[in-house]
């Protein structure tokens, strides 16, 4: 078994279904990291064949090899630098054209390529031939046709990769002699340029020689020079001025499409663009005015089905969590551990980590639609119909997504974020989304609002959700006029790909990989955050304390109230309320009721109880709406703040994150407050 | 003309991209060089559009179809 090991890299556009591929060849199996020091993944798997080991590696979508984007520079370093034996270039063959641009880049990297042409089958439903015979010659590379869904030729594909890799090119047969004086070593490239830029990348490469005589491809380093590559040109100094006169790159990128174009018309028999089912289906979707109207119903879809559906099996989640702290606790109690233990055990661990597990069903839910709508190619037309309006707040059409799923829960809102294809505009989304009223904070607004508003309740909490919305959307403005894009630099550019039947198994593997990403990452936050907020709730100056209002929470509030008072809230009760609402926002109403001692605070009598003591307080209606405010903006749940974290990848955002919101709420609820005193 | 002053169904062949230049390459790259034809497929009341060009759609901002250069391909 001791099998010869392969490195393979898959290369490929956006949207060829190259992930579709790599998913077949290593199943679930794959690890999922992220590059070093960027948050773009890298996702790497194994396959075995005869007596070769492949380890292969998914490279970020990209449509070419300069270094304009961090996918693009990640993808080339990596193949030049590290121990890539054979390059996978896969190609859509339905949209072949385009796909040739990167394939043509790749062979010029100088390692062995092997195309994967996939989606051979909508080829062929378009009545639409490829020659190939013509086209491997045509570029010197050996050309596997493969489907991806279907699964078929994927062993002849693994064949062809070990059977190539000590053979960089095939001999190309040219059609013709390109250039009036030919040069003796064409004959072994696929791509010649035109005698003025293959006498400059003559020259260029004689002087890289000269200074670096260990350089592996002088032929790519040259034209890279003449494309003027700001990274090539820093890394090795030479002195090119005498020779490159201007700017090659548009006249390279104009002779590759010729090229292209070439080959384009010689190997496509039947060239007919008919591809009814897309148009038919986005002259709906697309429509200038269907289109909005089948968004929000998809979405509401959606929202339907990740918290109507996803909350009804959170509800046996969580008497399943409730079954299994009683039973330990009953066990422990058995077993005559000590209170501390327990209660570290129950209301610190099982409750914290268990409140993860409860949130498990939304996730599932809402990536399984997610990814359905991003493997059928709806997604990118996202961007499209919501673009006029999200612009206008400087945000992508997209990031309309995961700020309506706030209105759920703030932790699959975040994370739906990675539907936005900009870093920046993702980072952007996530500081605002947990403005979006979340469904847990309900609990608070009911409570306070039937205390003091009567028969103006609904319209006291339904007023949250506009506010949240508001701020969200102010906030967003205010951060793109700081910020100013030039509309000619930052504007929408995105691929519409053709509608397809979303494949099983992608979207498996991606929520799988979603799920267990959560459970892992989130989880160990979250478990530290909920030791730490036991601790601050059931402990005190005097060791362990099972009255909260002498634990060091209630020490902070006493110090803190001062803090909330302009605001209305400078109770140590509330402030201790607040503080406990970090573990979960509707972790606030159970507080209250324990902080004033008050039995069942969803009944008449609680209520009445706890509104008298209120008032002793002095806490009346204004104090309440201001209350409302706070808890609508502050700090989201544990839960929110891991997921930030994990999606930022960054804890800078995490506390800009958290910082902003706190200072939002106070900023809100003092204004409130200082204005509403004037008028009551 | 310009890109974004085309009519839905109509196909039109690219002079020129006045752009910057980061996002002319990106263009570029993508398939729009000079003589290319795009065929508009669809336009919003913000004036973005989807456009088709080498067999591929792509949806383009009024911001950069307004620096797109085309002339009427009279062939169609």
């Amino acid at each position: 078994m001791d099998d010869k090991i392969l490195n393979v890299a898959f290369a490929g556009n956006p949207n060829c279904g190259k992930t579709t591929l790599f998913n077949a060849f290593t199943g679930a199996k794959l690890k999922v990291a992220n590059w070093p020091g960027v948050t773009v993944e890298k996702k790497e798997g194994t396959a075995h064949y005869h007596d070769y080991t492949y380890k292969m590696v998914d490279l970020p979508g990209i449509y070419s090899m300069t270094s304009y984007t961090m996918e693009e520079k990640l993808s080339r370093e990596y193949i030049l630098e590290d121990e890539v034996d054979v390059i996978v270039d896969v190609a859509d063959a339905s949209s072949l054209e385009r796909n040739l641009y990167l394939t043509i880049q790749l062979i010029e990297l100088g390692k062995p390529v092997v195309m994967a042409l996939n989606m051979m089958d909508i080829v062929a439903e378009r009545g639409m031939e490829i020659d190939m015979h013509r086209l491997p010659e045509m570029l010197g590379i050996p050309i596997v046709p493969v489907s991806a869904r279907k699964r078929t030729g994927l062993s002849v594909l693994l064949h062809a990769i070990a059977h190539h890799k000590d053979k960089p090119m095939d001999r190309v047969e040219h059609h013709h002699s390109k250039g009036m004086h030919i040069h003796s070593h064409h004959d072994e490239y696929a791509m010649v340029y035109s005698d003025e830029i293959e006498d400059i990348i003559d020259l260029i490469s004689a002087r890289l020689m000269e200074k670096f005589p260990d350089m592996k491809n002088y032929r790519w380093h040259s034209i890279k020079f003449l494309e003027n590559d700001k990274d090539i040109i820093e890394k090795y100094s030479i002195d090119t001025s005498d020779i490159i006169k201007k700017n090659y790159e548009s006249d390279i990128i104009n002779q590759r499409y010729d090229f292209i174009h070439e080959i384009v018309k010689e190997v496509l028999v039947n060239k007919e663009e008919k591809s009814v089912l897309t148009d038919t289906i986005d002259s709906v979707l697309t429509h200038r005015i269907w289109a909005i109207p089948s968004f929000l119903f998809i979405m509401a879809v959606v929202f339907f089905l990740t918290f109507t559906v996803g909350d009804f099996l959170k509800g046996y989640f969580e008497l399943g969590l409730d079954f299994v702290s009683n039973a330990v606790r009953t066990g422990l109690d058995y077993m005559h551990i000590g209170n501390v233990m327990t209660s570290l055990i129950v209301d610190g661990i099982i409750s914290g980590v268990g409140g993860i597990l409860t949130f498990l069903p939304n996730i599932f839910i809402l990536f399984l639609a997610l990814a359905f709508l991003e493997d059928s190619g709806y997604m990118s037309r996202v961007a499209y119909v919501m673009d006029g309006i999200m612009r206008k707040i400087g945000l992508s059409g997209r990031a309309f997504i995961p700020m309506l799923l706030g209105f759920g829960c703030s932790v699959p809102a975040v994370m739906a974020s990675r539907a936005l294809e900009d870093k920046e505009d993702r980072i952007k989304t996530i500081l605002v989304t947990p403005y979006m009223s979340c469904s847990a904070r309900l609990p608070i607004y009911v409570l306070m609002s039937q205390l003091f508003f009567g028969n103006k309740a609904m319209i006291a909490a339904y007023s949250m959700y506009v506010i949240g919305a508001v701020i969200a959307v102010l906030t967003e403005f205010i951060i793109s006029k700081i910020y100013k894009t030039d509309p000619k630099e930052n504007n929408l550019l995105i691929e519409l790909p053709e509608y397809k039947t979303p494949n099983a198994r992608t979207i498996a593997i991606y929520v799988w990989d979603k799920v267990k990403d959560y459970l892992s990452k989130a989880g160990t936050t979250i478990f530290v955050a909920s030791i730490i907020l036991w601790f601050l709730l059931n402990f005190g100056m005097d060791g362990m304390t099972g009255d909260m209002s002498t634990s060091f929470a209630a020490a902070i509030g006493k110090k803190a109230e001062i803090l909330l008072r302009p605001a209305g809230l400078g109770h140590w009760q509330i402030v201790v309320a607040l503080i406990s609402g970090i573990a979960a926002k509707e972790v606030v109403v159970s507080s209250m009721s324990v902080l004033f001692g008050v039995g069942n605070i969803a009944s008449a009598e609680g209520m009445s109880l706890l509104s008298q003591q209120l008032t002793a307080l002095g806490f009346g209606a204004i104090n309440a709406y201001s209350m409302m405010l706070f808890c609508l903006l502050y700090i989201p749940c544990a839960a929110t703040i891991a997921v930030i974290k994990r999606e930022t990848g960054s804890w800078k955002y995490t506390l800009i994150s958290i910082i902003m919101q706190v200072g939002t709420a106070w900023v809100v609820s003092t204004l409130f407050y200082q204005i509403a005193r004037l008028f009551v | 003309m310009n890109l974004s002053e085309g009519r839905v169904g109509n196909t039109y062949k690219v002079t020129g991209i006045d752009l910057p230049e980061k996002i002319t390459r990106r263009l570029q790259m993508l398939g729009m060089t000079n003589g290319t034809d795009i065929l508009i497929l669809n336009r919003k009341y913000s004036g973005a559009i989807i456009i088709k060009i080498r067999g591929t759609r792509f949806a383009l901002g009024k911001a950069f179809s307004e620096g797109i250069m085309v002339k009427e391909d009279r062939a169609k």
